[in-house]
C-alpha cells in the first residue's frame, strides 16, 4: 500500500509553458498535450489524465518550473478550482529575520610618538585603522606600493590581500566584499582607474561604498610614471556610465594621505558610495611627518549588506531597475544623496582673509604655491592660497569668501585644466558671475609647477600693470 | 517531489509579482535553466544552508536568479561573477558562494576572471549553463557555438574564421585549482539525475571547505534554435554532446584547507605593524639652525641607484622631525631601480613645510659627477656644496659664496670594509659642514634606523664620525 501514500501530481495551466519534458517523463501515458491555448498565458499547456498515475513523480522531477506540476495534497484540487489563479496564494511571510545593523565600533589607540613614513604608507595605515581588512589590487606604478604594503600587513591581522588577473577583476571583488557590508578598498594610478570604471558605475548603482586611492600619473595612454593630476575629470564627472558621482578628496601632505583615508571610509558607508581619493605621485612617495589618531574603527554589519547569513538572507545587492519609472526613481534617489553630499566639501586658506591675488592649487602644487604666498607676503604682495579638499563636491561657498576681495585669481595645477574647469563649474553653479580673471600656471607630462613659475606669473603681470 | 522551501512563495521581484509573475520563471518553454534552477533550489535545501548562500547573478537569461530564491543575491556586471564571488567569499568566508553563468558571461567577456578564479582554487561553486547560444542578447554567436551551427552573427554557420567551440570543462579541469569539474545534460531522465547530483556534489565541497567545483550544464534555448523543446532535447543529445562529452573530467580528495581566522582589530598590533611607540625621541637642538635659514632648510641629495642618497635624505627627515621639527623628503628616480639617476629634495622647516621641492637647495650633497654637473649651478648663493672626491676629481666651478666641501665618502667607506656606508660618511660631512644638527641627532637617527641591525651600528657610527673629521681636516 506504501504507492497510495505518495501524491500523485497537479498542475495548474497557468503555470504550464508546454515544454513536454513530462510527457517523456511518463511511463504510464497519463500526460498529453493539449489542444488550446491558454488564454492567460498564451501558451499550450499540457493536461492530466490521472486514471492509470502511479504516483512515480518523474513526471514533477522532469517540470522547470517550480510552481508547475506539483504534488497533489488531499483537497487542493477542488479547493484551486474554485480560486482566481492571479490570488490563488496569499503573501506568506518569510521566516528570514528582519536585519538590523551591526554598529561599527570606535576603539582608543594609545599615543604614539609621530611616524616619518611615506604619503602611500599613511594611507594605507589610514585603511588599516578605519577597520579595512579586504584589500584588492592589480601592481600599476606608482601606486604598487600601497598593495605590496597590504600584502605585508593584512596576513599578520588575518584580513584578505589578493592580486587579482586585473583591475576590472580588482573592483568586481571589491563589490562582492562590499556588497557583503565590509569595507574594502584599492590602490591603483591612472590608467588602471580607467579599467576600473565599469565596476565604479556598478558600486554607485548599487549603493556598494569602497575607497579608490588613485596615485595620479602622465598621460593620456601608457603616457609615463611622473606626477600629473591627470584624473581630476575622471573622478569628478566621468566614473562610468550613468548619473553618477562620488566624494573626491585631495590630500597634500603625508598626514592626509592618512586622515583623507580614514575620512573615506567613513564617507563612503555614511553615503553607501565609493568614495575617491586623489593623490599625484610625489605625494605617494613623500615622506612626511604623520601623527596617528587616538582611535580606530572595528566595523559592524550594516542591516542592507549581502553577508551569507540568516539575519541578511533577505538582502539583494543590484543595480537592476527593469522598468522606466522605477529606475528613474532610482537615479532620484541617487541624486538625492549626492545633493545631501554638499556637507561634506571642505576647504583649507592661507592669508586669504586680505588677499588680493588667490591661488588655487591642490596635492602636491598646493604646497608649492604655498612656498609662494609666503615668499610674495614677504616682498610686500597681498597673496594667498585657496585650496579644494574635496574636488567634488567643490567646495564653492568657501571658495566665494576666499576670492571676496581678490583682483586676481591664478589656479596652480599639474595638468591642462582640469582643476581650473572644476573652479568654473562651481562657480557657475553657485550663480557667480562676477570675478576676476582667471589665470593659470600649468605643467603636464609629470613636470610639477614651479615656486618660481608661480613667481614669475604673478610678479610678472604686476610689472606689466605699473 | 514537493517545492524546495528556497523558492519564494510569491516572486515579488518579478514585476512586483503581478498576475502569474507572482509564481512562473521568465523562462521560455523549454529553456534549461528551469531545471537547473530546480537541481540548486533543493541542493541549498538538502544541505541545509539556506541561510548561507549568497548566489551571484550575472548579466544574460539567468540574471533575475533573485526573482526566485529565497537566499542572499549579489547581482554582478558581465563576466564578473566569479571575482565577485571571491570578494564574498573572503569577506564572510562561512558563506556558501554559488556563481550561476551563462556562455558569454563566463567563457568570452569573463574568461580571465573564470580561469584566474579557478586556478586560485578557493572554495567556490560555479554553474556553468552552456545552451550554445547568446539567448538574452537575441541569438548571437556564443563562444560556445557549434561549427556549422548558424546564430544571428554567424548567419551562415560557424566557420574556422569564428574560431572553435570553447570546452570549458576541459579547460577548467587541466587547472591545478579546481577538485571537482564534471560536466552533465538537461534531456532525459537519466542525466537529470547526474546533474542533480553533480550540482549538490559541487556545493557540498564548497561547504566542506574543500575547494573549488565547475559544474558545465548542456542546456536547451529552443528559442534560438528555433525548435520545439523536444527536438532541442535531441539536438542536445545527438549535436552538442558529441562537441562537449559528458561526464566527470576531474575529482581529487582533498581535505578541508580553506579555514581564515576573523580579522584582528587589536590597535597595538596595528601600531606595532607600523613602527608606532609611545617612546619619546631625545631631543638634543636647542632651537631651529636659523643660522642657515630663518625657518625653512633646502637640500638636495644626488647620485646613482645604489649611492644611498635616499637612505640618507631618509635619516635627515627623521633626525629633524625627532627634534620636533617638521620634515619632508621626496625621492625621484629614473625608471631603473638600479643604477639610474637618483636624487632626493628634503625640507627641514621650524613649523611647517610649504614648498617640499627642492629646485633651488642650500645645501647640496653629490655622490657622482653628473649630478654634481645638474645640480651645482642650482644652489643658492651662500649655500654649501658637500661632493664625493673620491669619484670627483675636479673642483667645480660655482658661485665664490657657495662653500665647497671635497669628502671622499667613498673612499672611506672602503677603507672601512664597506663601501655601501658613504651615505653616512656624507652624513657626517652634512653635520659638520653645515652644523644642521648637533652630532647627537644625526647618530640616535642612524642608530634607530638600525635597531634590528645591531652589528652594523659600529661601523656607522665611524662612518660618521670619519666624514666629521673630513670635514674639520679642511682648510678653512
Amino acid at each position: 500500500m506504501a504507492l497510495k501514500e505518495r501524491p500523485k501530481p497537479f498542475l495548474l495551466p497557468e503555470y504550464c509553458k508546454g515544454c513536454g519534458r513530462c510527457l517523456d517523463a511518463c511511463a504510464k501515458d497519463c500526460i498529453t498535450l493539449s489542444d488550446q491555448i491558454n488564454p492567460l498565458t498564451g501558451l499550450v499547456p499540457v493536461e492530466l489524465d490521472l486514471s492509470n498515475c502511479n504516483a512515480c513523480g518523474l513526471c514533477m522531477d522532469a517540470c522547470p518550473e517550480p510552481y508547475g506540476l506539483r504534488p497533489a495534497h488531499e483537497g487542493e484540487i477542488e479547493e484551486f478550482e474554485l480560486e482566481d489563479p492571479a490570488k490563488l496564494f496569499g503573501v506568506k511571510p518569510s521566516d528570514a529575520p528582519v536585519p538590523v545593523d551591526i554598529p561599527d565600533e570606535t576603539l582608543p589607540l594609545p599615543r604614539t610618538e609621530p611616524l616619518v613614513i611615506k604619503g602611500t604608507y599613511a594611507s594605507a595605515l589610514g585603511a588599516l585603522l578605519a577597520g579595512c581588512r579586504h584589500v584588492y589590487g592589480y601592481p600599476i606604478t606608482p601606486s604598487t606600493e600601497g598593495a605590496e604594503l597590504m600584502a605585508k600587513f593584512l596576513p599578520k591581522l588575518d584580513g584578505t590581500f589578493l592580486q587579482a588577473v586585473s583591475e576590472v577583476a580588482a573592483v568586481n571583488m571589491m563589490y562582492g566584499t562590499a556588497g557583503a557590508g565590509l569595507p574594502t578598498m584599492t590602490f591603483t594610478s591612472s590608467p588602471g582607474f580607467s579599467l576600473m570604471l565599469e565596476g565604479v558605475s556598478y558600486m554607485i548603482g548599487a549603493e556598494l561604498p569602497g575607497v579608490f586611492v588613485d596615485v595620479m600619473r602622465g598621460g593620456p595612454g601608457l603616457g609615463n610614471i611622473a606626477p600629473e593630476q591627470s584624473d581630476i575629470k575622471l573622478a569628478c564627472h566621468g566614473l562610468g556610465h550613468g548619473n553618477t558621482h562620488a566624494i573626491t578628496l585631495a590630500p597634500s601632505t603625508p598626514q592626509e594621505m592618512l586622515d583623507l583615508t580614514m575620512l573615506a571610509f567613513e564617507l563612503s558607508f555614511k553615503y553607501r558610495n565609493p568614495v575617491v581619493l586623489l593623490g599625484d605621485g610625489y605625494l605617494g612617495q613623500m615622506t612626511g611627518k604623520v601623527q596617528l589618531p587616538e582611535t580606530m574603527i572595528k566595523p559592524g554589519i550594516p542591516k542592507w549588506a549581502v553577508y551569507g547569513d540568516a539575519m541578511h538572507r533577505k538582502n539583494l545587492v543590484s543595480s537592476i531597475f527593469l522598468t522606466e519609472s522605477d529606475l528613474e526613481a532610482h537615479n532620484v534617489h541617487l541624486n538625492a544623496k549626492y545633493e545631501a553630499m554638499a556637507v561634506e566639501a571642505r576647504a583649507e586658506t592661507f592669508l586669504c582673509d586680505d588677499a588680493e591675488v588667490v591661488l588655487i592649487a591642490c596635492n602636491t602644487p598646493a604646497r608649492t604655491a604655498k612656498g609662494a604666498v609666503q615668499d610674495l607676503r614677504n616682498q610686500g604682495i597681498k597673496a594667498g592660497l585657496f585650496r579644494p579638499i574635496t574636488l567634488w563636491p567643490f567646495p564653492v561657498e568657501e571658495l566665494k569668501t576666499a576670492i571676496r576681495g581678490a583682483q586676481r585669481i591664478v589656479v596652480v595645477e599639474a595638468s591642462a585644466g582640469q582643476l581650473e574647469d572644476e573652479v568654473r563649474l562651481a562657480l557657475s553653479k553657485a550663480g557667480v558671475r562676477q570675478f576676476p580673471d582667471i589665470e593659470n600656471v600649468r605643467r603636464m607630462g609629470g613636470v610639477l609647477p614651479q615656486q618660481s613659475e608661480i613667481m614669475t606669473r604673478v610678479l610678472g603681470r604686476k610689472e606689466v600693470l605699473a | 517531489m514537493s517545492k524546495a522551501s528556497v523558492f519564494y512563495d510569491k516572486f515579488e521581484r518579478h514585476s512586483h509579482g503581478e498576475g502569474l509573475k507572482g509564481h512562473a520563471t521568465h523562462y521560455c518553454p523549454g529553456c534549461g535553466h528551469g531545471l537547473a534552477h530546480k537541481y540548486l533550489a533543493e541542493a541549498i535545501d538538502e544541505l541545509g544552508i539556506q541561510d548561507r548562500t549568497v548566489a551571484i547573478s550575472p548579466v544574460g537569461c539567468s540574471v533575475f536568479l533573485y526573482y526566485y530564491f529565497d537566499v542572499g543575491n549579489s547581482q554582478a556586471a558581465h563576466g564578473r561573477a566569479p571575482v565577485v564571488a571571491l570578494g564574498h567569499k573572503f569577506a564572510n568566508p562561512e558563506s556558501v558562494v554559488i556563481s550561476y553563468q551563462g556562455d558569454g558571461d563566463l567563457a568570452s567577456i569573463g574568461l580571465a576572471e573564470t580561469v584566474a578564479t579557478a586556478q586560485l582554487g578557493a572554495p567556490i561553486t560555479v554553474i556553468f549553463i552552456n545552451n550554445a547560444i547568446y539567448g538574452m542578447t537575441g541569438g548571437q554567436m556564443a563562444p560556445t557555438t557549434l561549427m556549422g551551427q548558424s546564430s544571428t552573427t554567424s548567419p551562415s554557420g560557424r566557420n574556422e574564421y569564428n574560431g572553435q567551440p570553447m570546452k570549458m570543462a576541459e579547460l577548467i579541469a587541466g587547472l591545478d585549482g579546481p577538485i571537482y569539474v564534471e560536466r552533465v545534460a538537461l534531456y532525459d531522465a537519466k542525466q537529470r539525475i547526474k546533474a542533480k547530483k553533480a550540482i549538490q556534489k559541487a556545493i557540498k565541497l564548497q561547504v566542506e571547505g574543500r575547494g573549488y567545483s565547475f559544474i558545465e550544464v548542456l542546456a536547451e534555448c529552443p528559442t534560438h534554435l528555433k525548435m520545439n523543446p523536444e527536438d532541442t532535447e535531441k539536438w542536445v543529445k545527438e549535436c552538442m554532446e558529441p562537441v562537449y562529452p559528458l561526464g566527470v573530467k576531474k575529482d581529487v580528495t582533498v581535505d578541508p584547507w580553506f579555514k581564515r581566522n576573523p580579522p584582528c582589530f587589536k590597535g597595538e598590533k596595528i601600531l606595532s605593524l607600523a613602527g608606532a611607540t609611545s617612546e619619546h625621541p631625545e631631543r638634543f637642538c636647542k632651537g631651529f639652525p636659523t643660522h642657515l635659514a630663518l625657518n625653512d632648510i633646502s637640500l638636495k641629495l644626488a647620485g646613482s641607484g645604489g649611492d644611498g642618497a635616499q637612505t640618507a635624505a631618509m635619516l635627515i627627515a627623521r633626525a629633524a622631525i625627532n627634534e620636533g621639527f617638521d620634515a619632508t623628503h621626496i625621492p625621484s628616480y629614473g625608471p631603473e631601480s638600479r643604477g639610474g639617476t637618483s636624487y632626493a629634495d628634503v625640507h627641514v622647516a621650524e613649523e611647517e613645510v610649504l614648498n617640499p621641492g627642492s629646485p633651488d637647495p642650500q645645501v647640496l650633497i653629490a655622490f657622482n659627477t653628473p649630478s654634481l654637473v645638474k645640480f651645482g649651478p642650482t644652489v643658492r648663493k651662500g649655500g654649501y656644496v658637500i661632493y664625493d672626491s673620491s669619484v670627483v676629481t675636479e673642483a667645480p666651478v660655482l658661485d665664490p659664496s657657495i662653500k665647497l666641501f671635497p669628502v671622499p665618502f667613498t673612499g672611506i667607506a672602503t677603507d672601512l670594509g664597506k663601501a655601501v656606508v658613504k651615505n653616512i660618511v656624507a652624513l657626517g660631512a652634512l653635520q659638520a659642514a653645515t652644523n644642521i644638527f648637533p652630532k647627537d641627532t644625526m647618530l640616535t637617527a642612524i642608530r634607530v634606523a638600525l635597531k634590528d641591525k645591531c652589528a652594523l651600528i659600529p661601523l656607522n657610527e665611524e662612518a660618521f664620525a670619519w666624514g666629521i673629521k673630513s670635514v674639520e681636516a679642511l682648510d678653512r
